[in-house]
């Protein structure tokens, strides 16, 4: 993205971002949220480990190096389950 | 008591081998089969692939699985099936399979599945070829999963898709991207079998609950939603 991004409605940078994360090889993430408020980009969601959770913030650093970026993704558990249904 | 555990999306590749691992080299103690839900690998490669066979392989109960857009993404999709069945999980895309669980057939029935959205916000083959094209593949997927369900000499019959066959189990997602996250003619097939549950993956910000139009548990068990290795479900005859 080589656009000034305040000229850019924030909803198409959103856009973009979030399309770029899930196209990337590097990160291919369709399951994580962008939220662009002013100049600040949040990229939320889970992801399987804390190597995947930086590199979404690496690919977003470098398309937008001139916002603050804010990275609030978790690591989603792969623990036994505490419980359990029973579908009766 | 037939006990299923289930996950999805779990989009494995090198860099998160053996991560599931210690959790299921447990799963045969809590569950009869082990269902996945597609999303298996990340980019869907034949290496990423390699990793899902060493993940669950070898388990001594039986796995059964369906692939999901991430396992289409690189063309290999038919050699990840291959590699998969190799490894010695029963992979299903149209078909199904019957297990002998605590003297009770268990049968499952499973497809990738698509989208196309819900009954009364949902794309018509009409128009454009793309449009078209888009519609039937679902209508196409959805009939043979409903002969695949209705072929099954089961006792209980679970539906496994990806993609999901109801809105409910979406809550969490923005609405604007339902069409895309599942059909429901998928649903419409799940009901006309008299299934007795369904589980899918594919939506990470959804919810785990729901049930069909005609009253089939639906289950939505991304690892994201269901945070853990695998959910549990168990169903008395």
């Amino acid at each position: 993205m080589t656009e000034q991004q305040e000229n850019v409605p924030a909803q198409y940078v959103a856009a973009r971002l979030r399309r770029m994360l899930a196209e990337d090889p590097r990160t291919a993430e369709q399951g994580v949220r962008v939220t662009v408020r002013g100049q600040q980009v949040m990229v939320s969601g889970d992801v399987a480990s804390p190597e995947r959770r930086e590199q979404l913030e690496v690919v977003l650093r470098e398309a937008v190096p001139d916002m603050v970026v804010h990275n609030d993704v978790r690591i989603v558990r792969a623990g036994e389950p505490t419980d359990r249904e029973e579908l009766t | 008591m037939i006990r299923i555990a289930a996950v999805g999306d779990v989009h494995l590749d090198e860099t998160v081998r053996g991560r599931l691992r210690p959790a299921l080299d447990h799963v045969h103690e809590h569950a009869d089969v082990l269902l996945l839900a597609g999303d298996l690998t990340r980019h869907g490669t034949l290496s990423e692939a390699e990793v899902v066979a060493a993940e669950f392989g070898g388990l001594p109960i039986p796995v059964v699985a369906v692939l999901g857009n991430h396992d289409y993404h690189s063309d290999q999709q038919d050699d990840i099936a291959a590699l998969l069945t190799d490894s010695g999980i029963t992979m299903l895309e149209g078909d199904g399979t019957v297990l002998r669980v605590d003297g009770h057939r268990l049968g499952i029935a499973g497809v990738k599945g698509f989208g196309g959205g819900f009954a009364g916000k949902c794309g018509s083959a009409f128009g454009e070829p793309e449009m078209k094209s888009f519609v039937r593949h679902t209508a196409e997927i959805a009939d043979r999963l409903g002969r695949a369900l209705k072929d099954l000499d089961a006792d209980v019959r679970v539906a496994l898709t990806h993609y999901s066959p109801v809105p409910d189990t979406l809550r969490g997602e923005p609405p604007e991207i339902y069409p895309f996250l599942g059909s429901y003619l998928l649903a419409e097939a799940i009901d006309a079998a008299s299934s007795d549950l369904a589980v899918h993956g594919h939506a990470h910000f959804g919810t785990e609950q729901g049930v069909t139009p005609g009253g089939v548990r639906v289950r939505n068990v991304a690892q994201p939603v269901i945070r853990a290795a695998y959910s549990l479900y168990c169903i008395e005859p």
